[in-house]
């Protein structure tokens, strides 16, 4: 036991010191600041005006903030529900003995391993160009006028074409997390359910579905921290930095403390943070309902 | 396409028939894919004129490499690239270095504040950068790092390290946790201390989750917009995204579109090329021991 001790320290020193620095004193500084006013993020810690909860209660206050919510509530959701079944659908395909495994699966992750600007470019400036785009010319050939004809970057559509691209992006990286669950599943499992007279829905629904909750709350964890931190998509999307139709918490929280907005005229490092402080406490709520819920078994396979 | 194959199968494995609609979705997936790049590929060897014309694909004035010169010469490229490069490498391997001797001592073992360290990790995974850019910022102006370039550099690193712990960390449990504990029972019995029981027999044995969380921490680093957008202030720093943002900015305003998906390539190739390399790694030491 006292050999573990020395060990223990050791291993665990390096990220336990990196994370404190970088992490945990950063963070409850920005907790400390989310109760206060501060104009400029650099003010020494004289300048602040103590504000209580004036700054949560301005925030819910504000429309422009409450629109953000919701935008960032639908893209977690639909765009979760999206992802999820599709990145399943293409793991489970993937891992049922087809051939070219290798190439389709490096093809399905192909988007994530472009940079978020490139892929937002090409979604942008081809797929939904409305002069020379790829869903234009689609509907065209199938002779579907009106479809052809739409504007998908106009406010009506804008959402839903932003959610589409970005959803695009993220299929590929949940996927993959899928397969290597399924793959770490011992394939006698299955050997013996087929011996059994279990058929492929019978083995996914009671054998593979079960095994791999604890794979499901890693992805749905992955999903709720890449959905909070939505910036460079909606920021590529939106012509103007507060524009409501695309507008998410990260976007709101940069223009107010870095004032690149043009919508957003006075600066407030204090709000951006009380902006940060909510969107941490959404994630840690659906961590821990994850792990309400889903219970995970001491499974060994 | 999707049907020609799917008769192909039929003749020569009935098995595979079986598996035709998961030909089906998966190739539909790829097809699209494919156009959506190869199209964006095509295009940037074309001029800004004949894409508007819909004849991207027919290059009717022959090939235009003068686009890539174009974009190449517009901006820092190469610098962009090499800094990437060198972020991304030199980050990754020390957080494999670092994190996942932690994340095995988290899952093995019971210890005080044990539980308390996972939570932290799994809280702060959640943490929008934001929270953390705030406070660094103002220290890291205060003590002028960001006017000396190889301390800029030195801290663009560490923060890309910093901000990956965490979920480095909490990726690597998930793998050590579902490697049976037989395995250093046994070692034990043989007396190999705990130490080298895990660099010996656990760290290879958890190779696919190194490996699949170094590609996921290799391009998330590559991709990086945030800090580098607030921590990078010169061009000399600045990696692919940021880099390209601003080129992609410039060249809509010039309304220069081939230019445009010319620079979108440059950037994109390397992390394809480079991608055919590693994607292979990963698909080896994910797969790797299963049979079939």
């Amino acid at each position: 036991m006292k050999k573990n001790k020395s060990m223990i320290i050791i291993f665990l020193a390096p990220a336990v010191i990196l994370f404190c620095s970088i992490f945990l004193y950063p963070i409850i500084r920005t907790l400390v600041m989310s109760f206060f006013k501060i104009e400029g993020v650099t003010d020494p810690i004289a300048e602040w005006s103590f504000m209580g909860l004036g700054n949560y209660i301005n925030l819910f206050k504000t429309s422009l903030f409450r629109t953000s919510m919701a935008n960032l509530g639908k893209i977690w959701l639909f765009g979760g529900i999206i992802v999820m079944s599709i990145s399943l659908l293409l793991a489970v395909v993937l891992t049922s003995g087809i051939r070219f495994k290798k190439f389709f699966r490096a093809v399905i992750y192909l988007p994530n391993i472009v940079s978020a600007v490139a892929l937002a470019t090409m979604w942008l400036q081809y797929v939904y160009s409305p002069k020379f785009g790829l869903l234009k010319s689609f509907f065209t050939k199938l002779g579907l006028e009106t479809l052809s004809k739409t504007q998908w970057l106009d406010n009506e559509h804008k959402f839903g074409a932003l959610l589409l691209a970005y959803c695009f992006g993220m299929v590929g990286y949940h996927m993959l997390i899928w397969t290597s669950g399924i793959e770490r599943i011992s394939p006698e499992l299955f050997e013996a359910a087929t011996i059994d007279g279990a058929n492929k829905p019978a083995q996914f629904r009671y054998m593979t579905l079960p095994l791999l909750k604890g794979v499901f709350k890693t992805n749905i964890t992955m999903w709720s921290v890449s959905s909070v931190a939505f910036f460079l998509w909606s920021q590529l999307f939106s012509s103007v930095t507060a524009d409501t139709k695309t507008i998410t918490p990260m976007v709101y929280m940069y223009s107010k403390v870095f004032g690149a907005g043009n919508s957003v005229t006075e600066h407030d490092a204090g709000i951006g943070a009380a902006v940060g402080v909510i969107l941490s406490i959404c994630v840690v709520v659906v961590f821990t309902l994850c792990n309400k819920l889903i219970k995970d078994d001491e499974l060994e396979f | 396409m999707a049907k020609e194959k799917k008769e192909y199968k039929k003749v020569n494995w009935k098995q595979e028939a079986k598996l035709a609609p998961g030909y089906l979705i998966l190739i539909i997936w790829v097809l699209f894919t494919v156009v959506l790049l190869g199209w964006v590929f095509a295009a940037s060897f074309s001029t800004t004129k004949e894409i508007y014309q819909g004849n991207a694909l027919k290059f009717l004035s022959g090939f235009h490499f003068e686009n890539y010169a174009k974009a190449w010469s517009g901006g820092n490229v190469s610098t962009f690239f090499m800094n990437s490069l060198e972020y991304s490498i030199i980050s990754c391997v020390l957080l494999i270095i670092i994190c996942a001797p932690a994340a095995y001592v988290l899952s093995r073992f019971t210890f005080f504040g044990n539980k308390f360290i996972q939570t932290s990790f799994v809280s702060s995974m959640g943490v929008p950068v934001i929270m953390i850019v705030l406070p660094l910022f103002s220290l890291i102006s205060s003590l002028g790092i960001l006017n000396n370039i190889l301390a800029n550099k030195a801290l663009l690193i560490l923060l890309y390290i910093g901000i990956n712990i965490p979920y480095t960390t909490i990726f690597l449990m998930t793998f050590f946790s579902n490697i049976s504990r037989t395995y250093e029972e046994a070692a034990a019995i043989d007396g190999c201390p705990p130490r080298q029981t895990f660099w010996r027999i656990m760290f290879p044995m958890a190779q696919s989750g190194l490996a699949t969380v170094t590609i996921f921490n290799f391009i998330n680093i590559w991709n990086e917009y945030f800090l580098s957008l607030i921590f990078a202030n010169s061009d000399k720093l600045k990696p692919v995204a940021v880099g390209l943002y601003g080129m992609i900015n410039s060249m809509k305003y010039t309304g220069d579109w081939a230019g445009m998906f010319a620079a979108v390539i440059i950037v994109f190739l390397p992390t394809f090329v480079l991608y055919i390399f590693l994607s292979e790694k990963i698909i080896g030491g994910v797969t790797g021991g299963i049979k079939g």
